[in-house]
């Protein structure tokens, strides 16, 4: 029999994952909070400043939170601005994939799945900020190993690091995914003395 | 059940190493210079007739920019600190450090040297002319020929001769190292990155090439900060 298309399964699961509204409710909220995260996170000390301001109106310091969004449109080259949105919106999906997953089926999920997703999200965090201006967390790892002339060598000068992540969460999801649309049967271990009849998701 | 454990430490664990990692990232370029404080703009050198001003002395506000000059994103932040400073006559003033980040950008410190040997040779005002004019065509990422440098030098009406012995004596590659060691103190950790000073002395600090909305946001909020 024909192995499906990865994104046919994925398209299938993600059909069946998300036509429940708490599970769309779930990938938004968590896709929204890692979005704003990467936007936010590189100026806690400038909010922290703000916000300890008693003299600012809290109008003011609201806007302050709203223009830093505005900051995926100055503060990323393009490659970088799109891994920003790309990897909190298929980490939303990833995440509320293995929890419908759990749920739905009670079972173990294999550590496959959850070291993609986790080398996905982690390798975006580090990814996440300007490579060409030294400023995001993989410049402070290399320096710590001597090797951030490295990044000259790189095209896309450690953008390419947000596109891993990228395909380390499409991975993660593919193999979620499959296990989300394949039926629930019961495999029949023919060897031994006593045959045990065990759930394969 | 132990393995769902076991997951679910992992995963908190992962979770914890990624924000330590970045908060200690904050701190790791300080760290790398032994003679510098930990990353805080409270240990920043203060402003001084030493620095390049660009606006009245005497404004209440002052912006300490650290900046590289094959960073792209100060390229594209520079035009917005130049109308922050118009809209604002009197009232905010920009100084230019360098904080020229060697590792991805190696022609960026000798070009730091070059806006200091335009200050020597034409003042403050050439300092700022020549910076102009290095940001605008530069095509960032250390895609700039060296050989551009004096082109500039008299484009913005510098001698050119006396720019190029300027340059090659490499003078002021100790002042460029001193805004360097400045920066790491003030908790740079990449470029651009910003310093607000409110008339009373509080500091709000900028990280990257934040919204012309950002910076206004935050010059208005220093500006009702009362000595």
């Amino acid at each position: 029999m024909d192995k499906p298309h990865p994104i046919h399964t994925m398209v299938e699961a993600a059909k069946e994952v998300f036509a429940r509204p708490a599970y769309l409710g779930l990938a938004a909220l968590i896709g929204l909070a890692a979005f704003v995260a990467q936007l936010w996170l590189p100026n806690y000390r400038l909010l922290g400043a703000v916000f300890a301001t008693p003299e600012a109106a809290f109008a003011l310091k609201a806007q302050l939170l709203a223009s830093l969004l505005g900051g995926l449109f100055t503060n990323f080259d393009a490659v970088a601005a799109f891994s920003t949105v790309a990897v909190p919106l298929l980490f939303g999906i990833d995440v509320a994939m293995i929890v419908y997953f759990l749920r739905r089926r009670r079972a173990q999920l294999p550590r496959g799945e959850i070291a993609a997703g986790i080398g996905g999200a982690a390798s975006g965090a580090i990814a996440a900020g300007c490579a060409a201006c030294g400023s995001f967390l993989l410049i402070t790892i290399l320096s710590f190993l001597g090797a951030t002339g490295a990044l000259a060598l790189l095209p896309l000068r450690g953008g390419e690091l947000g596109l891993l992540s990228m395909a380390l969460l499409l991975l993660s999801i593919f193999l979620i995914a499959r296990r989300i649309v394949a039926p629930a049967v019961c495999e029949i271990r023919p060897h031994g003395n006593t045959p045990a009849l065990k759930e394969q998701p | 059940m132990s393995h769902h454990l076991t997951l679910s430490l992992l995963g908190w664990a992962a979770a914890a190493l990624l924000i330590g990692g970045t908060l200690a990232a904050d701190n790791a370029a300080a760290q790398a210079n032994p003679t510098a404080a930990p990353g805080n703009t409270e240990f920043m050198r203060p402003v001084t007739p030493r620095d390049h001003l660009r606006g009245s002395p005497d404004a209440p506000v002052k912006i300490v920019e650290f900046g590289d000059t094959e960073c792209p994103l100060c390229k594209r932040f520079h035009p917005t600190l130049q109308r922050i400073v118009a809209e604002y006559p009197g009232k905010v003033a920009w100084v230019f450090r360098h904080y020229p980040v060697d590792e991805i950008h190696p022609k960026a410190r000798k070009e730091a040297e070059a806006t200091e040997c335009a200050a020597e040779l034409g003042g403050n005002d050439k300092f700022w002319a020549y910076l102009d004019r290095l940001y605008e065509i530069t095509p960032s990422n250390d895609k700039l020929d060296p050989a551009e440098l004096p082109r500039i030098a008299e484009h913005v009406g510098l001698n050119r001769a006396r720019f190029e012995s300027c340059l090659q004596s490499g003078k002021h590659a100790q002042r460029v190292a001193e805004d360097v060691d400045d920066a790491l103190v003030a908790g740079a950790t990449g470029t651009p990155y910003t310093v607000v000073i409110a008339p009373n002395g509080r500091l709000f600090a900028i990280v990257g090439a934040q919204p012309y909305a950002t910076v206004k946001l935050v010059v208005d909020i220093a500006l009702q900060q009362r000595k």
